[in-house]
Formats: structure tokens, sequence, C-alpha cells
């Protein structure tokens, strides 16, 4: 469904991603992990076109994203959540996801298909993902205002009602308890079992191993390893790279 | 009598020029061209009305639309800048119209004499109200309606989609195109819609005026129309109408007798909302008061949810 290839990105004379080859295949899950300027957010940026490429290309659907904006991604069915969270403070828990959702109507084609349609749709999505985020009794809170977890719930709810076939999740457990991570892994295999596929870049080890179908690990910019979990668990290069060197992992 | 008349067609005029900038500081994006469609809108249908002989009902809605065509016009290359470098492209704009109108000079000779913009001299005999028999109080009837349908179609466009999309892009432009919001499209719209605003806006001014020139429109008309919202918040129209009412009535009329010193409270008054209140001297208990009587912009679920 997305194919990587080759793809490089420097920032001056630093290379945060170097060559990378990757697909991600429709309907899984799959981990990218490494260690802290890796290359993982790099790669998201890329994906969903904050950043354009050194050099190498993205393909989403056979379609090149090299020729297509942010927002052009969005519509053919990327979306994303923010490392550092970036929800619209000022508007309501409602009008977070009800702009997502509602920008998929705009333009001449989605005026026919409101007409044709009752209008309820939209509506009823949004309900559907708030209670589905466990944010239905907070809809007309302003986003701003909420608690750390339930910010994060919103912007996966934000991420889900643009229509994504793709979805990446930049480091969405990060500052949540054990508790919270359970929901999100179960929210994670829910949205997959909806038919989306997700990339999810995570440092909590627990969460990508028992959630994802497939691991890539990144270091220094380059792809080390790829494989189940339980292959890269036991990838002496990812021991080396997470540890530091052979004896520390082996012992 | 007359000068409370006088003074009440100008705070409805500036409630239009606010309402533009209104729109526009919606998506995020702090405009001092309000002041050049203003200008636009006022030359436009003055124009319009003497040497092209058309009735008002026609020429208000042209210079509305003139307004918004060159807002468009501008608009497209003008907002690709953010922040600072928006508001100096903006001030060139609304500078460069101001010169364009000071050496306009073209007249046409009617019945009752030429007409026309005689550059610096300005642009005199916008006698349509006078010459139909409007009296003032008609005058400030016909404002203030329009005043009112343009606050009816904000409020409406506020609580449609495109209302929420434009705040979403002034509240994260990032968040905004990730979600699939064209940045273009809805800062654009905004401006061509602020733009036809501040043009009905000018239409209204040079018509009760009878007489403009290029110093009506300085920049401290568009420092005006960018403070009114700010001061008002952009939680609700009505923090619009007040922070002109305030500004032009009190700090500008009250205070007359301070002269000059007015700018500097002006100054100081901008400074201190944004220091104390960044949300609009109106976002408070009574500002929300107000929003819900002129309609609350947010579109809330009505049913509820069984989940």
């Amino acid at each position: 469904m997305l194919d990587l290839k080759q793809l490089s990105r420097s920032f001056g004379g630093v290379k945060a991603l170097d060559q990378l080859d990757l697909s991600v295949r429709k309907g899984e899950i799959l981990g990218l992990i490494g260690p802290n300027g890796s290359g993982k957010s790099t790669t998201v940026n890329l994906i969903a076109g904050l950043y354009k490429p050194s050099s190498g290309s993205l393909t989403f659907n056979g379609v090149d994203l090299a020729q297509c904006g942010t927002h052009e991604r969005a519509a053919l069915g990327i979306a994303r959540t923010f490392q550092n969270i970036r929800l619209f403070a000022n508007l309501s828990v409602w009008q977070n996801v009800w702009a997502a959702r509602v920008v998929r109507d705009t333009g001449w084609a989605g005026l026919q298909k409101r007409w044709l349609s009752s209008g309820h749709i939209a509506r009823d999505e949004v309900q559907e993902l708030l209670a589905f985020s466990g944010l239905a009794g907070k809809a007309d809170v302003l986003a701003g205002n909420l608690a750390f977890g339930e910010q994060r719930r919103l912007e996966l709810a934000r991420a889900a009602a643009s229509g994504a076939e793709l979805l990446l999740l930049d480091e969405p457990a990060a500052g949540m308890n054990a508790e919270e991570i359970d929901e999100l892994d179960d929210r994670i295999r829910s949205l997959r079992d909806q038919g989306r596929t997700i990339l999810l870049i995570e440092h909590h080890m627990e969460l990508v191993m028992a959630v994802c179908d497939r691991i890539a690990v990144l270091n220094f910019g380059r792809k080390i390893a790829e494989g189940t979990p339980a292959q890269v668990q036991n990838d002496a290069a990812v021991r080396v790279a997470y540890l530091g060197s052979e004896d520390t992992a082996t012992a | 009598m007359d000068f409370y008349l006088g003074l009440a067609q100008v705070i409805g005029v500036h409630t239009l020029l606010g309402l533009s900038a209104w729109c526009v500081l919606h998506t995020g994006q702090v405009s001092l061209a309000q002041g050049g469609f203003f200008a636009i809108g006022a030359y436009a249908s003055g124009m319009l009305t003497t040497m092209a002989g058309w009735p008002l009902g026609l020429a208000l809605p042209a210079a509305a639309l003139i307004s918004a065509a060159v807002a468009l016009a501008v608009g497209f290359p003008a907002l690709r800048v953010k922040g600072l470098m928006l508001v100096v492209a903006t001030v060139a704009f609304a500078e460069i119209v101001r010169l364009v109108f000071f050496n306009l000079s073209w007249r046409v000779n009617t019945p009752t004499g030429p007409v026309g913009p005689d550059g610096s001299l300005g642009f005199g005999g916008i006698r349509y109200f006078p010459s139909h028999g409007w009296s003032p109080a008609e005058i400030l009837v016909l404002i203030w309606g329009l005043v009112a349908l343009v606050m009816l179609v904000l409020a409406w466009l506020d609580r449609s989609r495109i209302g929420t999309l434009w705040r979403a892009v002034g509240e994260d432009e990032v968040a905004a195109q990730s979600v699939g919001i064209n940045l273009t499209a809805a800062k654009v719209s905004a401006f061509g819609i602020g733009g036809a605003i501040a043009g009905l806006s000018g239409s209204m001014f040079s018509h009760y005026a009878t007489h403009i020139e290029h110093s009506n429109f300085t920049i401290l008309l568009a420092t005006f129309a960018i403070a009114y919202p700010i001061l008002g918040g952009l939680s609700s129209l009505w923090g619009t109408v007040l922070a002109v009412i305030f500004i032009q009535g009190f700090l500008i009329e009250g205070l007359r007798f301070l002269g000059d010193w007015r700018s500097l409270l002006f100054g100081a008054l901008i400074l201190l909302v944004m220091l104390l209140r960044p949300n609009g001297i109106i976002s408070s208990p009574i500002g929300r008061w107000f929003s819900r009587a002129g309609g609350a912009p947010v579109p809330t679920p009505k049913e509820k949810v069984h989940a």
C-alpha cells in the first residue's frame, strides 16, 4: 500500500534518513522503532508531506506522493497523530473531529454527496468516533482543556475521522500510564479491524511487541532489521543498537 | 441629534470594516489590507453612482464584488507568507491602493458639472443620497441593515463547515493540513469574503461622506479594522460590534478633548488587551452570554450518544 524506495533526507550535513526501503502492507500494523534520533519521526514527516525527501520516492496505492501536498495526502487516505500533540485547542472536542470529517465533503464532489445523502452521516460518524475514544461526554469541552490522555485519544479520533486508510501514529503512548496503554492497544487493534493500516512509531516496547504484526528497526537513519516481533527481538544488530554493545546484549 | 446620527453611521461603517478583519483573523492571518479594500469599495461605488449613473442598489454589490476580486487576486500570492511578513505585505498593498487613488484623476462631464476622482484633491460630489432625498436617519437604517445582514451571513458561515475549517486553520496550520484542509483555499476564501465586506463598508462610507480622499485610507484605518476583532475577540461577532462602539464612541468621540493623546490611549488599549485578555475582552462570561444570544459559533451535537 505504501512503498518507500531509497528514501533519504538530510538536514544540513546530517543524514536523518539514509536510503530507507520500507513497504507497508494493507491491513497490517507495522511498528517502526529505534533509538532517539534514528529517523523515525523524519520518516513520518516525509510520508505526511511536512518534509520533502532529499532523494528517493514514496508511492501510496500507486500514486507518487512527490506530487502531493500535505492536505492532498490526507485526501488520498494518509492521516497522522503528532509526537507533541497538535489539537485545535480553542475548538471543542466535537469540532476537532468534525473539521477532519467534513473537509472530505468540501469541493464540488462533496457538495453533490451532501445533497444526495441524508446529511446525518458525517454527524453520526463523529459521534461514533467520540464514543470509540471515550470522549462522547466531553463533546463540548474545548480541546485545550482536556487531560493529557484525553488529548491523545482525541488526536487519534481526529486522524481516524479524516477517513484514513493509513494511520501514522507518532509515539501515541508517550506519557501514558499502564492502564491507558492497555486501552490504546485495544484501540489500535480495533482501528485495524475496521480495515485500516497502521504505522506505529513507538518507544514503549511492550506495546510494540504486543500489537505489531511486523517491526522495522532504524538506527542512525538506516534500517537495521525488519521482521516479526520475535525475529526483531532476537536480532543481534538490534540488541547492539538498543543496549550499546554485543557484550552487554548477551550478558 | 445630528451628531449622534453621524456617530451611529460611523460606528455602523466601522463595524462592517471590523467584521471584514474578523473574517480574515479567523484563519489566523493578521491583515492590514482591509483599509485598502475599504478604499477600493469607496472609490468604486462612488464612481459607479456619479460617473456611470448607476443606482446605489447596483453599485453596492458591484463595489463589494470588485473588492472581493482584488482580495482574491492579492490573496493568492500574499497568503503564501505568514506572520510579520504578511503584515508587511498587506501594509504595502494598502499603501499602493492609497497612492493609486492619490494619483488617479479621471473626471467626466455630467449635467451638474464634472465629477470623478481628482487626484490629491479627492473625489467629491458623491451626492447620491442628497439628490435622491435620503434623510440621515434613512441612511442610518440602510447602514445598520447591511450590518445586520453581514452579521447574519457570518454567524451562519461560522456555524457551517467553512467556519469550522477556518478556525482549524487559525488554530494550527500543520494539524489542519494533516487532516486534509487546503490552507490556501481556507485563507484565500476568508480573505475574499473579508474583502467583499470591506468593500461594502467603503461604499457606504463614500456615500454618506460625499467627499473622499486618499488621506481617509491611511494605515490608521487598517489599524482600527484589525483592532476591533482583536479587542472584541473571535468567539462572537458581538465582540467586534462592542469594540467599535467603545473605540469610536468613547475613545475617539467621548475623549475628543484629549486631542491626539487619544491615539496613545488606543495603542495602550490594544497592548493591554493582548497582554491580559489574548482572546479578546469579550471572551468573558458576559461575552459568552452575548454570543449565546447572538448564536453560539459551536455546532454542538443534537442527538444523545448511545454508546
